[in-house]
């Protein structure tokens, strides 16, 4: 980060105790598309929306959902563009502790360390916070593990959670739905149902995304022919 | 004369049934001068760890102490004792993170597996690692200890003999060096605990 | 270390080399102190390509000096499910190198979403070994099948680079490649490739001082990778004591002992009990 004089941090208090450039990002997040993550007792599953704008878009060429090592990934709400740089700086981190451990990075070293990176540019200069919350999922020595990160570098472990647009109505249909004995399969129908509940049209296996990661501890991001099965399942 | 002369040391490792030992000679030197008969070369980690370094005095300290940072780095980020096998990739790494300025030392891990089978590492002074089921060596006379290891280690033995045959090993071995010896520390790690006992050697 | 590398040494590893004992080893080593070395490979490791596929095979003695150091390492190592690479050299350069390029081919992998190719693999390990103008030593066999079929490659330490058919490198590396100059023919079907490259290693074993122990093979087709660690083992110890050599217990005289109980209790087994040598 450059340290001249004129560039000291956008991120600045307000009188009253709040740093608004991070409830702006907020706002970007709450007006991104609608991601969720339930934590299953034998694994995680990742869902988002994934609505190209317009037709005209080949809906083939997004992705959402990104694999970070072989046991975790995630996803996000907000600006895309963020995302990738997050993803790029997560997964290096994760290679670099693979490289002296020879052992994968546990899930919530992975989360403190993306975290760690968005907590830095809210406090950089020439810098602004970025737009997106993410939902990591893994799977480690520990279990299975949900984790939400926001711009202001804060983190939480969820059983379930929904970011983005909709995320109210999202969160209480999981709330309802939830039970800790809830097995993968039935984690995945959940998920599905939640991004049915507050979709704008009709949900096929082309826009929306998902992932999951069993006790196999390998993430796998599913083929719009195994959503479509799953889509039928629920019907 | 070779820096892994200066101080002089002899160190062996090796595996039993649900056991692991390390024995250590007890001399520092300086060339041809001892200093000390209580130089401590082998460190527990943690309950499943023990290292040992042997080489030049100096690194041997300034490596244990980073490591120890380390381990206690890992263990307040990750709220969990580091595993053998990780410890043993981390101590690699570190050295070979050095390898165009290296520490003189040649580090080697005893401990069990979380399922407490053993484990057995050794290095080279950059971080070539050597896993073994057996035994492994380091030292000034690496030499006469391996000789003596080859004959007469055998697999599966108990505590009790594994320290026998550790301690009568090191012993012999550093009997025809005249850089080692001057006592000695065998280490032994099972499931329930480390036994640490002084050997009576020659002291010439 | 000044203050402010308190926060660098919580930083850990950043990466590269550190050069802080660089001067003062080279100090010690002007006042004519000998610098102990590095544990090499020795080694006769090769590679061949056959019609569907490549063979890589090793040696696995490691020798420091004169000494074996290690009587079965692993020589091939894993690069990607579709790339390995054998290595020979400076064993910790063979060892980190590879690894290092694992690492970067997997963030690559994960970048592009297509299975890595060799040449990026080659060019990433040519241009490493080039910066460092042969001071990391490593000399490596590339093999591997990718989307334009399989290739084996030869990257010398200095990180000049050899695209051929047939391969060998190591101390062992005549002894091996008398074996492929003369038996070595175009289109060998898997299993007369392996039992070439068997050959060609064995012929480093019993040849080169600098190898020895066993065979190892791994072969890398299109559909997948298979690895034979200790495919041929000629030379298991021939005689051992009947009943090993036994100590009764207290022969060792001692001066002292203390005992420091674990922590944590020994492992439960089932969940029913501590886990009790009787």
């Amino acid at each position: 980060m450059a340290d001249g004089a004129y560039s000291f941090s956008l991120t600045t208090f307000s009188p009253s105790g709040k740093l608004v450039q991070i409830e702006y990002a907020l706002n970007a997040v709450a007006a991104g598309s609608t991601s969720l993550g339930i934590r299953a007792k034998n694994g995680v599953v990742i869902a988002t929306e994934k609505k190209a704008p317009t037709i005209l878009i080949d809906e083939t060429s997004l992705q959402k959902i990104c694999m970070l090592t072989s046991s975790i990934g995630a996803v996000y709400s907000g600006m895309g563009p963020d995302f990738r740089v997050l993803v790029a700086k997560g997964r290096k981190a994760a290679q670099a502790y693979f490289r002296i451990y020879r052992e994968e990075i546990p899930a919530l070293q992975l989360v403190r360390e993306l975290a760690a990176v968005m907590q830095e540019f809210t406090q950089s200069g020439g810098v602004r916070p970025f737009g997106i919350s993410l939902l990591l999922a893994g799977f480690d020595h520990a279990g299975p593990h949900l984790y939400q990160v926001d711009p202001s570098g804060s983190f939480v472990a969820w059983k379930a959670n929904a970011i983005g647009k909709n995320f109210v109505n999202a969160k209480s249909f999981l709330e309802k739905r939830l039970n800790d004995e809830m097995e993968l399969e039935d984690a995945i129908h959940t998920a599905l149902l939640t991004l049915k509940e507050g979709f704008d049209g009709l949900v096929d296996e082309h826009n929306i995304e998902i992932a999951v990661v069993s006790d196999d501890k390998r993430f796998r991001i599913l083929s719009p022919a195994e959503i479509k099965d799953y889509l039928a399942e629920v019907d | 004369m070779s820096i892994s002369q200066y101080n002089g040391s002899a160190m062996i490792a090796m595996t039993g049934k649900g056991c692991v030992g390390i024995a250590a000679d007890r001399r520092l030197g300086i060339r041809n001068m001892t200093k000390a008969c209580d130089f401590k070369k082998v460190f527990q980690v943690n309950d499943k760890i023990l290292v040992g370094f042997s080489g030049l005095a100096t690194d041997l300290q300034t490596l244990e102490q980073r490591l120890r940072m380390r381990c206690n780095m890992y263990k307040l980020r990750e709220e969990r004792e580091i595993s053998i096998e990780a410890f043993g990739n981390l101590v690699a790494s570190m050295q070979y993170e050095k390898r165009f300025g290296y520490y003189f030392v040649e580090p080697v891990i005893a401990g069990l597996k979380a399922d407490n089978s053993p484990y057995l590492m050794s290095s080279d002074i950059i971080g070539a690692q050597c896993f073994k089921d057996d035994f492994v060596v380091a030292g000034d006379t690496a030499e006469t200890l391996f000789g003596m290891c080859e004959s007469v280690y055998r697999p599966d033995l108990g505590p009790e003999e594994l320290f026998e045959v550790l301690s009568q090993c090191l012993l012999s071995g550093v009997d025809r060096d005249c850089l080692a010896g001057w006592g000695a520390t065998v280490y032994i790690m099972t499931p329930e605990g480390v036994r640490e006992t002084h050997l009576k050697g020659r002291m010439d | 270390m000044s203050t402010a590398s308190i926060a660098q040494a919580l930083n850990e590893q950043r990466g590269g080399f550190d050069f802080e004992l660089a001067k003062r080893n080279a100090a010690l080593e002007g006042a004519g102190m000998k610098v102990p070395r590095a544990t090499k490979t020795g080694t006769t490791i090769v590679g061949m390509v056959y019609k569907d596929g490549v063979v890589l095979g090793a040696d696995t003695r490691s020798t420091q000096g004169p000494t074996v150091a290690d009587k079965n390492c692993q020589k091939i190592h894993y690069i990607a499910d579709n790339i390995w690479c054998c290595g020979a050299g400076t064993a910790a350069d063979t060892e980190f190198t590879t690894a290092l390029i694992s690492s970067k081919v997997e963030l690559h992998r994960m970048a592009t979403g297509k299975q890595p190719r060799l040449v990026t693999a080659l060019t990433m390990l040519k241009r490493l070994l080039f910066r460092y103008q042969g001071h990391v030593g490593a000399a490596l066999i590339l093999g591997g099948v990718d989307c334009n079929g399989p290739a084996l490659y030869q990257v010398y330490p200095h990180g000049s680079t050899d695209y051929l058919p047939y391969v060998t490198m190591g101390s062992g590396s005549v002894n091996a490649m008398a074996i492929f100059e003369s038996e070595y023919k175009d289109g060998l079907t898997q299993e007369e490739a392996m039992k070439l490259v068997h050959k060609a290693v064995l012929s480093g074993i019993f040849n080169d001082l600098g190898s020895g122990s066993n065979v190892d093979l791994c072969v890398i087709t299109r559909e997948g990778h298979t690895l034979h660690r200790g495919y041929d083992q000629p030379n298991p110890r021939r005689f051992r004591y009947p009943g090993g050599f036994t100590y009764t217990n207290g022969t060792t005289p001692t001066l002292s002992s203390s005992f420091t109980p674990s922590r944590t209790p020994a492992a439960v087994v089932g969940g029913a009990g501590m886990e009790v040598d009787a």
